[in-house]
């Protein structure tokens, strides 16, 4: 069979997904990009990149909440909202049977976001650097 | 040999302007780290899809004892004239691309025009600092 390029209505449904992930989006939304009705664009979305466009969608989530979950501190339910998804049990079974550990324990399983944070000293320096503080500032009360 | 980690923004609010670079501008959240130690803290990079070796640190404008009271006025002065400091970001299609954020509702100060290096536009981020959106013509090479 003669290989041809995903036609570029495809491509815009799943460069919608990339972009737009954290947004409540569905294949509705993707075949709308497309400009499929939605059973249509869901066999020709796997036609060409061989997988359901809902699996691609929920997939893309799936990865930037991994990395939300290595790179920062937020909560699991703060990722799982920040990657467009709004049910903190489903992303955790979701999430659970794709990398075979929990949000929490993929997290643990990773050095701290902190130690990602590559302050540089001039800026440890600067923010732990105390207010100064007077005498009088400390306790006015021995004024009076 | 050198290379480019790291590069730092001042912004009025962290929260607006991780909305902003990401939701807006498309780009990934690569680390956010808030460091009690420090006060509080927060390390906050973005950089866009795909490379995560050059990272933007979104910083937050310090008050006193970092910054005194009249130099945070004077950043944040500079800041809002889009004088403290340009990203020159790069696109395929720079029309599309103005399209694309003018829809998402990114304030232009200069529509797509032709330039002898390329197509090129300019935009401001919620702080006022000032972006470049380019979209580079292949230079001959004679």
């Amino acid at each position: 069979m003669a290989f041809s390029a995903p036609a570029r209505h495809l491509q815009r449904a799943r460069d919608l997904a990339d972009a737009r992930y954290f947004e409540p989006l569905g294949v509705e939304d993707m075949a709308r990009a497309a400009g499929l009705s939605r059973a249509h664009f869901s066999r020709e979305f796997r036609a060409a990149f061989g997988e359901p466009p809902h699996a691609y969608l929920l997939t893309r989530r799936l990865e930037r909440a991994a990395a939300l979950l290595r790179g920062t501190d937020r909560s699991v339910i703060d990722v799982c909202l920040s990657v467009g998804l709004r049910s903190v049990g489903s992303f955790t079974t979701t999430f659970t049977r794709t990398y075979g550990v929990s949000p929490t324990a993929y997290r643990a399983r990773h050095p701290p976001a902190r130690r990602l944070a590559l302050v540089p000293g001039c800026v440890v320096r600067a923010y732990a650097r105390p207010q100064h503080r007077t005498f009088r500032e400390d306790s006015p009360r021995a004024q009076a | 040999m050198l290379k480019i980690a790291t590069t730092q923004l001042w912004v009025e609010d962290q929260e607006e302007a991780l909305a902003f670079y990401t939701q807006k501008l498309g780009m990934e959240v690569r680390v956010d780290a808030t460091l009690p130690e420090l006060e509080g803290f927060r390390w906050l990079t973005v950089s866009p899809p795909g490379q995560e070796d050059v990272t933007i640190v979104l910083m937050a404008l310090p008050g006193p004892p970092v910054m005194d009271e009249e130099t945070r006025e004077q950043v944040r002065t500079l800041m809002a004239k889009g004088f403290a400091g340009t990203v020159f970001l790069t696109t395929d299609d720079c029309h599309a691309s103005y399209e694309d954020l003018k829809a998402q509702g990114v304030e232009f100060t200069e529509a797509p025009e032709e330039r002898p290096y390329g197509i090129d536009s300019g935009f401001r981020d919620p702080s006022g600092n000032h972006l470049r959106l380019t979209e580079l013509r292949e230079l001959a090479t004679t």
